[in-house]
């Protein structure tokens, strides 16, 4: 139940924004287009200028002009469109996405958007990409069957925004700080005698650092017109005189933040949620929620909670401050292209802040901030945005029962995080200093990034991108060929398998179609990073970057802590079971033949029956049954050696993370019947490491015992989603039983898990009356999902995974 | 004609703030659909032909 009757009525009337089906839920959702016209009209005015200038002067013309809204009851204000139900577009992005959102319903002016697309076509990153590859590796990519298409196609981004610059030092004096760099790189310019080598430099970081002024000012300026409005709101509309002084109290902390540091709660959270808007979604559109949330409002929150020295309010209104932030990223709308939008099935868009873990010098960090952000999340129950819990052995047990009581009542979240493992990657991959790398939150679903002042993740062509496993095995057996889905040649010629006569050859055919998919991948990310620093400058998101404002650099430019990482989408644990099944029955017991195989897969095992029982009845992962664990240690160690001989703009080699968001389900379609016994079509595994649906026979510590044996270090992450019983969860022994459970998580040395606690007769009967069950919430991959806003074969694939028994465990 | 200048949803930009231009002022409008009230502020000029949701200022 939320907490007071403003979140009450916040959430009933909640502007939600989830998709289905690749499909907005809500009829009122609609494409905005003042974002886009706006930006167009400044391009036309400022083409000739250096980039970073143009896009400065662009972001100008959107926070000058675009219509801005506050919504009765807000207590955090500020959109990315013209209109509550609206959603922004991004044509300077990518052609095929602008298109594909025009000729949508969402879309009510197409004439002027059509003419906006056609303006920019050969301006987008997709255009300038797309050079780069010939028609063939296009045609592979933007199959989406191997690879995820680029990200200067998908125009999807994530970052983690400097939030704690902004809070800490206000955008005036950083503006400040910017224009003695414009007059000291001026005087060194005009020093004598002439040194072109010491001072050509400069001619760069000039329009870097006046794009930065241009962009900051505007941003300063769009604060204030959120100030003008509410005060004219509360002087000229409404005479009820608690919401006058609320909007008074908005109007005063708006015309303080982001000029001015943050004193309180209030304006902490409100910087913050400009910085995010402006940085997801104004500037450029990036997914994430990147941050570690009750690091960066704790000290304000002591100021105002405990201490009431600035911005004085009771921990209750904190928490439902802490509901409206929830509600707000709920109503937050997000510009996809059909693909994302379903792999994003019953979400926005992908929101996750981390909590917990451990102080840079080695303390708890959970605080009462911590718990106040929980316990709004289990009050207000929404799904966004999630979260990530760091699990360290120091956190205290008050909060991690706070943590237990969200994941009890079937949120699906917060999911939890090896903390010490994901702590020595940065430090041990990445060369970050501990007591940095001891504030990292996620960037994404499951990648650990570091958080502060500079140096955070900028873009997803460093972390991100996609590699679909189980379409690749599928490859590897039919000589690099789509026999299955699109007809076309998506990798090397590695032979037929019905001529294979050992598993090695199995193997390497496996090995050397992951290498080309993860090559041709790498490559389109690389190409697109130096595309974005050319021509998608971020002016603003560099200016809140200490390392970008020193050295007068674009944030897509500098890498000044290095961070790849890309994924491996659902389908791992179908390429194992399937190796494991192949060498079991082909290759060691030989009771079949790799032709009769390829002849049962080709023809979706029709007339085999028997035979297909026998490959899904073979050794699967996730039973402690060495035969089929050692079969996925080799695959995860496989994959980590294929990453680690590239090196990437960053200078080093990507991790890689297998995780799935809705990927299992939207690529189950278009992958062949595979040897684990699965049919064609039908959904994949649901996530790195989890076992494939109903495989798991014998209880939750076998299951833990299998992923333990894959060496996770090797790995920017690998995703774990178990299902565990509601009546066990919420008996009196629940917390103890799953704090048992969690110990031995940790011991084991896992790098991740997260939960469903949700009965299958809720789920059957909320599939009958969906209209009873508005607040049911499940964990899909990564994010989670109102349940009845799934398409009913995702529901499916929900109900069928194992539930476990932590007691039997 | 009737300009944004007389009309009462219009109100002029302070001369400190950012974005201030002579002339230019923001035009604040309610409107309520289904799902509740909110507020729309947009910049106009003075010198703007008023439009139909013109209201004469008192
Ligand atoms: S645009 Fe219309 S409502 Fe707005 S100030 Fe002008 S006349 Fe008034």
């Amino acid at each position: 139940m939320p907490t007071t009757e403003r979140t009450a009525r916040l959430k009933n009337r909640c502007r939600f924004k989830h998709v289905a089906g690749g499909e907005y839920v809500d009829a009122g959702v609609k494409a905005g287009v003042e974002r886009a016209r706006l930006i167009t009209e400044s391009h036309k005015k400022n083409v000739g200028e250096a980039n970073c200038i143009i896009r400065a002067r662009g972001l100008e013309n959107i926070l000058n002009n675009i219509t801005i809204h506050i919504q009765d009851d807000e207590l955090i204000v500020g959109a990315n469109t013209e209109h509550p139900d609206y959603f922004p577009m991004y044509p300077e992005l990518s052609y095929y996405s602008t298109v594909d959102m025009v000729e949508s319903r969402y879309c009510d002016h197409k004439d002027e958007m059509r003419e906006i697309a056609e303006y920019w076509r050969p301006y987008t990153i997709q255009t300038k990409g797309e050079k780069y590859f010939t028609p063939e590796e296009i045609g592979v990519m933007y199959s989406a069957t191997t690879v995820q298409p680029p990200m200067f196609v998908t125009a999807f981004s994530s970052i983690v925004p400097n939030y704690e610059s902004v809070i800490e030092d206000g955008l005036l004096k950083r503006i400040e700080v910017v224009e003695k760099n414009i007059a000291d790189a001026n005087a060194n310019m005009r020093k004598s005698p002439w040194n072109a080598p010491e001072n050509l430099h400069y001619l760069d970081k000039l329009d870097q650092w006046k794009g930065m002024v241009i962009a900051m000012k505007a941003v300063v300026g769009w604060a204030q017109r959120h100030a003008r409005l509410a005060k004219i709101m509360a002087e000229n509309f409404l005479s009820e005189p608690k919401r006058k002084a609320e909007l008074l109290e908005i109007a005063d902390i708006c015309r303080h933040v982001p000029a001015y540091p943050a004193r309180g709660l209030r304006d902490a959270m409100q910087t913050k949620w400009f910085t995010y808007l402006l940085c997801h979604s104004i500037e450029r559109y990036s997914s994430g929620y990147g941050q570690k949330e009750d690091k960066l409002l704790w000290p304000f929150f002591k100021k105002s909670v405990i201490e009431k020295s600035a911005q004085p309010m009771t921990r209750e209104e904190a928490v439902e401050l802490f509901e409206c932030e929830r509600l707000k990223v709920s109503e937050h709308g997000s510009t996809k292209g059909r693909q994302l939008r379903e792999f994003f099935a019953g979400s926005n868009d992908l929101f996750i802040l981390t909590l917990g873990g451990i102080n840079p010098d080695g303390s708890d960090a959970s605080n009462d901030c911590t718990n106040a952000i929980l316990e709004a999340t289990e009050s207000i129950i929404t799904t966004e945005p999630s979260i990530s819990f760091r699990w360290n052995e120091k956190g205290n047990v008050e909060t991690k029962k706070k943590v237990f009581n969200c994941i009890k009542k079937g949120f699906g979240f917060p999911s939890i995080k090896n903390d010490e493992m994901n702590t020595q990657q940065l430090v041990k991959y990445f060369n970050v200093p501990e007591e940095v790398a001891r504030d990292w939150a996620l960037v994404l679903c499951m990648s650990p990034g570091i958080t502060g002042r500079r140096g955070t993740q900028k873009t997803r062509s460093e972390g991100g991108s996609d590699v679909y496993p189980a379409k690749v095995m599928e490859i590897a057996l039919t000589n690099g060929f789509d026999e299955f889905f699109t007809n076309v040649q998506l990798g090397p010629e590695t032979g037929n398998a019905a001529e294979f006569t050992s598993f090695d050859q199995v193997w390497n055919a496996l090995k050397l179609q992951l290498r080309y998919a993860i090559e041709l991948s790498l490559r389109s990310k690389d190409v697109g990073r130096v595309m974005e620093l050319k021509h998608l400058c971020c002016p603003f998101i560099s200016s809140i970057d200490d390392g970008c404002v020193e050295k007068g650099l674009d944030a897509n430019e500098l890498a000044e802590v290095a961070n790849p990482w890309h994924n491996i989408i659902g389908g791992s644990v179908v390429v194992i079971d399937s190796m494991a099944a192949i060498k079991k029955l082909v290759f060691d017991e030989k009771k079949y033949t790799m032709g009769e195989l390829m002849d049962a897969l080709r023809n979706n095992w029709e007339g085999k029956e028997q035979m297909r029982i026998d490959f899904w009845n073979a050794p699967k992962f996730g039973n402690d049954d060495d035969y089929a664990d050692s079969i996925a240690t080799k695959y995860y160690d496989l994959v980590a050696d294929e990453w680690k001989r590239n090196t990437t703009y960053s200078g080093t080699y990507p991790l890689p993370l297998a995780q799935s968001v809705a990927g299992y389900i939207v690529n189950g379609p278009k992958t062949a019947a595979t040897a684990n016994g699965r049919h064609a079509g039908e959904a994949l595994d649901d996530g790195g490491s989890s076992p494939y649906m109903g495989c798991d026979k014998n209880g939750p510590t076998a299951v833990l015992k299998s992923v333990s044996k894959i060496n996770a270090s090797k790995h920017k992450g690998i995703l774990l989603n178990q299902r565990l019983s509601t009546v066990l969860m919420n008996s009196d022994s629940g917390f103890d039983l799953w704090h048992a459970y969690m110990k031995t998580w940790h011991s084991l040395g896992i790098d991740h898990v997260q939960f469903n606690v949700i009965s299958q007769d809720d789920m059957k009967a909320a599939q009958i009356e969906p209209e009873k069950y508005t607040d049911t919430l499940v964990r899909i991959a990564g994010y989670s999902a109102k349940f009845i806003d799934l398409a009913r074969y995702s529901q499916d694939t929900i109900i069928a995974r194992t539930e476990q028994d932590i007691k039997a465990g | 004609m009737s300009k944004c200048e007389q009309c009462a949803f219009f109100f002029p930009i302070p001369e400190k703030d950012m974005d201030f231009e002579p002339g230019k002022g923001d035009c604040v409008l309610q409107q309520e659909d289904t799902k509740g009230k909110f507020w729309l502020s947009r910049p106009v000029l003075e010198s703007s032909a008023a439009c139909q949701h013109h209201r004469s200022k008192r």
